[in-house]
């Protein structure tokens, strides 16, 4: 599906002092600046597949996403998209792949989002019959059947964020590129995009490539995970490879009921980390002491709740981003 | 051929409905646009009229034949601000935001879809103003029965001149931050079409004419009307309506190359 | 308050944000020169050659009054007066109530028509440095040819067109907030500026007009926008008092009307809970 080889691109990007001095020293002289955003990737992705590409701000991820999409052309290196090589945008490289960009909106702003529909019909060459019972599923599937008609810019952006996708799946792409499709969504909304990827993936099997800032996205959805930081592939493996790649640690949290003693030594070995009140610890434990340790905590502490880490990636995702060398 | 022929109309019978429809949800801003193009047209033609009640003739043409080329300059504006003018302003908002993304993942022509989306309805209503007026001063010069029939022709050729040249210009706008000023510059070069060629100085009438030929765009067809055997004019202005067709397929795939997309 | 402690308060802010106005205008460097600056050059080189051809075709070469060479100082001055008038930003209004921005200025101690004031304030000393190196150039090369202006005909020119931009500053910040009330304006901008150049003999002299019409824009601004402070500059004073308060009138107009139209506005746009 996709196939990338020493894949690089870099910008050009000038710096400006502030003011007015910097102002007018810039408008006679500017100094640029190659910047490189993308560095040596490589990836190879089968059909059906659902990746996750994870990075912080800025590290390539939707530089990448815009060359697999032909939108940019890479200043060096191999990269075939369904066989093809974006950048040359043919036509039937194009009726073949979706993007959506959480952040922009290709529906017409002042118009409802049928209209675009519509639109995107005779782009794609979407046959009458096909069109409407792909409209009919997709607008079923997401509850937006009243949505259709109503102006996009009087619609919330959960709203809005359904009909983009469903704008992106008409013409039943063969891979469907997300772009933090959830971003600045409430957390119900979030999780009714998720489930609906999730659904149309398995159904169709659409190879989807994701980005996002949400490990739950990541965790919902995607069975492999590409980790992008300053440009370069650092990870690029399964979900519970990635979790564990920092050692095979539960994190565990524990309420007490009154204020404990922060010097215990029971707890002492494993990384004990208080709150201000002394009410509550979370300790790193490693697996294969979990059963027994937290046993003893339940019997011999005055615990009144406990829980462990519900996005252990998120964890990673955090330390990584903080201390990249820890790779 | 004949089915993306069938596919491009069709698209383009949406972009005139889509266009349509959200002009229509602005009443006022679709009523405005009319008014400023008529109080446009209006004090052009005026300002002309005033102008020879002191005088006799401007280099070679007396009132009625620069009144004349004035109104078929004023439709060539028209169907310009109805058919592809907003675009011109769109597309270097699209470069900037990344919204040409979209555009670019299309299995249409992406030239179609940036320069031909957004449609002025409402100036489609000052064919009333322009029209008439066209008529009227062809009566007044006295335009030959070939000049009449080869009128549309060349209000259309001297329509696909200015915007085959402005759309290659606007291909600069891939490589600038921003690409407004390309827009100044559209307007300029307008303005300098906007009076007949004979007014400027040798030297920029010249380049004006075979450089960046935007004196061809009015000067070329009125000059042929006013004289069908004056027909020199019309060939240059095909011709370089060929090139700058060339020149903008060459011009917008370099332009793709460098197009960095603006991050999200 | 006394004075100081008031130049103390606004001295700042109006400093500052003329500072980042100056940066936009440069970051932007080649649009800045082809917005502000281009099209009156390009209008001033139609407007010279359209006048060579028509000299040229008239006997007695005097036109409405004007020897050739009268008409091309005339437009000299036009070009110089159109450089310190047109420095609006309607648009960037009606965009900032559009998009919600104006509510930053809700919050800061610093109201949307000083930001624009100061922005407007800012150009209009660029464009007037760019006015007096067009005019020490050119009285530099036509030293003979060019008769300059004493320094009071000079001084009661710049007022006078110090004045017609005030206006068309009131006017560019009314059209702008309009933008409480429609989602585009700059139509309406548009339409006026056409207008301007048009009543203001930017193109032809307004002696060239109909009576009826003349005597009507003595009582508009619009003269004062290049028309009379061009013939002022050219040594011709009569009329200038009475412009001087006409324009007066209408500057205190607009800003009044200005206050007036934006309470309404805030009303409206308060209430949408934008």
């Amino acid at each position: 599906m996709i196939q990338a080889s020493l894949l690089n691109k870099s910008f050009r990007i000038h710096k400006k002092q502030p003011g007015f001095i910097g102002a007018l020293g810039n408008f006679f002289n500017r100094e640029y600046h190659s910047k490189p955003a993308v560095v040596d990737f490589e990836v190879t992705v089968r059909p059906g597949e659902v990746i996750g590409l994870l990075g912080p701000n800025g590290a390539g991820k939707t530089t990448l996403m815009k060359m697999f999409t032909g939108i940019i052309v890479p200043s060096a290196g191999e990269l075939k998209v369904l066989g093809q090589t974006p950048h040359l945008r043919s036509r039937e490289f194009r009726k073949q792949i979706a993007l959506v960009m959480g952040q922009k909106s290709q529906l017409w702003w002042d118009l409802p989002a049928l209209d675009s529909f519509l639109l995107l019909q005779k782009y794609y060459e979407i046959p009458k019959a096909d069109f409407k019972r792909r409209l009919d599923e997709l607008s079923t599937l997401l509850g937006v059947i009243d949505l259709l008609e109503v102006h996009v810019r009087k619609l919330s952006l959960g709203e809005r964020m359904k009909l983009e996708l469903m704008s992106c799946l008409l013409h039943e792409p063969k891979i469907l590129f997300l772009d933090e499709p959830t971003i600045g969504l409430d957390l119900v909304a979030q999780r009714n995009i998720r489930a609906f990827l999730a659904r149309y993936q398995k159904e169709k099997g659409t190879t989807l490539i994701l980005t996002s800032h949400y490990m739950a996205d990541v965790e919902a959805l995607c069975q492999r995970l590409v980790l992008i930081l300053g440009g370069k592939k650092r990870f690029d493996g399964k979900i519970e490879d990635f979790e564990q790649i920092l050692g095979n640690n539960k994190i565990v949290a524990y309420d007490f009921d009154r204020p404990l003693s922060t010097e215990d030594p029971v707890l002492a070995p494993f990384a004990p980390v208080w709150n201000e009140d002394r009410t509550r610890v979370e300790l790193t434990i490693p697996a294969l002491q979990l059963r027994e340790l937290s046993q003893k905590i339940l019997k011999d502490y005055p615990v009144v709740d406990f829980h462990t880490e519900k996005l252990p990636i998120e964890r990673v995702m955090t330390q990584l981003m903080d201390r990249p060398e820890l790779l | 051929m004949g089915s993306r022929i069938k596919q491009y109309l069709s698209i383009y019978g949406s972009f005139f409905s889509t266009s349509f429809s959200a002009a229509m949800s602005f009443r006022g801003h679709f009523v405005l646009l009319i008014l400023m193009d008529l109080v446009f047209y209006y004090t052009h033609l005026v300002s002309i009229d005033i102008l020879y009640d002191h005088i006799q003739t401007i280099g070679i043409w007396d009132r009625q034949q620069l009144l004349f080329f004035a109104s078929v300059m004023l439709a060539i504006n028209q169907i310009s601000m109805t058919l592809v003018s907003e675009n011109y302003w769109i597309f270097p908002l699209s470069i900037r935001t990344g919204e040409l993304d979209f555009s670019l993942i299309k299995p249409v022509n992406a030239v179609f879809l940036s320069f031909f989306r957004i449609i002025r309805p409402g100036s489609l209503i000052n064919v009333c103003f322009t029209g008439p007026a066209v008529v009227y001063f062809g009566l007044q010069v006295g335009l030959s029965p070939l000049a009449w029939v080869c009128l549309p022709f060349a209000v259309v050729g001297g329509f696909l001149l200015q915007n085959a040249i402005e759309m290659f210009l606007s291909c600069a706008m891939f490589w600038m931050m921003d690409g407004t000023g390309i827009n100044f510059i559209r307007v300029e070069l307008q303005q300098l079409a906007r009076w007949p060629d004979f007014v400027y100085p040798r030297l920029l009438r010249s380049s004006l004419t075979l450089v960046l030929p935007v004196l061809l765009i009015g000067s070329g067809p009125v000059r042929f009307l006013l004289d069908p055997t004056d027909g020199w004019p019309l060939v240059w202005l095909v011709g370089f309506l060929g090139l700058f067709w060339l020149l903008l397929g060459f011009f917008w795939r370099l332009g793709l190359k460098a197009y960095e997309s603006a991050s999200s | 308050m006394n004075p100081k402690a008031l130049w103390s308060l606004y001295l700042p802010k109006w400093g500052a944000t003329m500072q980042v106005a100056w940066s936009n205008l440069l970051v932007y460097r080649l649009n800045f020169l082809l917005s502000a600056i281009a099209p009156l050059v390009v209008f001033l080189v139609v407007k010279l050659s359209l006048w060579y051809r028509v000299y040229e075709g008239a006997p007695s070469a005097l036109v409405g009054g004007f020897t050739f060479s009268q008409m091309a100082t005339y437009h000299l001055w036009v070009f110089l007066t159109s450089l310190l008038v047109f420095n609006g930003n309607a648009t960037k209004i009606s965009e900032d109530i559009r998009m919600g921005k104006i509510t930053s200025y809700l919050i800061y101690p610093f109201s949307l028509w000083e930001f624009h004031g100061a922005t407007f304030l800012a150009r209009t000393l660029v464009q007037l440095g760019i006015a007096a190196t067009t005019l020490t150039g050119v009285w530099a090369f036509l030293s003979g040819q060019v008769h300059f202006p004493e320094p009071h005909t000079l001084a009661l020119g710049l007022l006078l067109t110090l004045m017609a931009a005030g206006f068309w500053f009131w006017a560019n910040y009314l059209v702008g907030l309009i933008g409480f009330w429609m989602e585009e304006t700059w139509t309406l901008m548009v339409m006026l500026q056409i207008l301007a150049y048009f009543l203001s003999g930017s193109l032809i002299p307004l002696s060239f007009y109909p009576p009826w019409l003349q005597g009507l824009l003595n009582y508009t601004p619009f003269p004062a926008i290049a028309y009379l402070p061009a013939r002022v500059l050219m040594g011709e004073s009569a009329g200038v008092i009475q412009a001087l308060w006409v324009l007066g009138f209408w500057n205190l107009g607009a800003a009044l009307l200005a206050q007036l139209v934006w309470k309404k506005g805030l009303r409206l746009y308060t209430a949408a809970g934008m």
